[in-house]
């Protein structure tokens, strides 16, 4: 089990768009990844449903985690997502 | 959580805000229906209304389920009054981008607030059973139903 935390660089948080643009990025990886709020709330990284559920604002943790091959390579593309601003694009 | 509190979902949708038999012949149609819930509920100016197409052009809100959550960009957030939450529902669906929408939920919020409003809506749409009773409702007693929160999931 590959994991990672990371903390959300959005200025909005991890809503809409970002949400959006997350999901699609955690959908294409090939390995099942999983987001853990720092409440410890787990969701499916791929649902927009699951990420938007998690209501994770600017600044706070999450973590990321997946198994298999290709699990590290995964969470270090998902993590440079969420490490970007994206609603400043 | 966020650090701002949001008002439960039943509370932000006014009545008057909800039309659980409607038809549109675009996604932007259907947008401008779900802002006008918004504009009779006084929670945002017109002006909102195009920023959610603005917003939806940038990147869908299309969230599965059969459902969108239009709402505006961050520079409209001047154009907002009060958080609030406006539904369509269009029976016959809409070709949103490529998806089958059946309902559509209007969102407006200052400040934070749509990060909690949006964490309540989609933890109640992540139930396939109350998404499902939600794209069939008729009443509006139903929607408020399905809407509240159950004590038990707290």
């Amino acid at each position: 089990m590959a994991t990672k935390t990371v903390t959300v660089a959005s200025s909005v948080g991890l809503h809409a768009r970002p949400a959006s643009l997350f999901a699609q990025a955690a959908a294409k990886v090939g390995v099942p990844v999983t987001l853990t709020s720092a409440a410890g709330k787990s969701v499916n990284a791929a649902s927009i449903l699951g990420v938007l559920s998690l209501g994770i604002g600017h600044g706070e943790e999450v973590t990321l985690s997946a198994e298999g091959d290709g699990a590290e390579a995964a969470l270090d593309s998902l993590a440079d997502v969420l490490n970007t601003d994206l609603d400043k694009e | 959580m966020s650090d701002e509190e949001s008002k439960p979902l039943h509370e932000l949708l006014a009545e008057a805000s909800i039309n659980l038999d409607a038809s549109a012949t675009s996604r932007d149609d259907a947008i401008r229906q779900a802002g006008a819930g918004l504009i009779a509920a006084g929670s945002v100016d017109p002006a909102y209304v195009d920023a959610m197409i603005d917003r939806e052009n940038s990147v869908s809100t299309f969230m599965g389920e059969g459902v969108a959550i239009p709402h505006g960009t961050l520079a409209a957030k001047d154009s907002v009054k009060s958080d609030a939450l406006s539904m369509v529902r269009f029976p016959a669906g809409v070709d949103w981008d490529g998806n089958d929408v059946r309902l559509a939920f209007g969102i407006a919020a200052k400040g934070n607030g749509h990060i909690a409003l949006l964490s309540q809506l989609a933890s109640i749409l992540m139930d396939p059973e109350k998404a499902e009773a939600l794209r069939n409702a008729t009443t509006t007693a139903r929607v408020y139903e399905l809407l509240t929160p159950d004590p038990e999931d707290e």
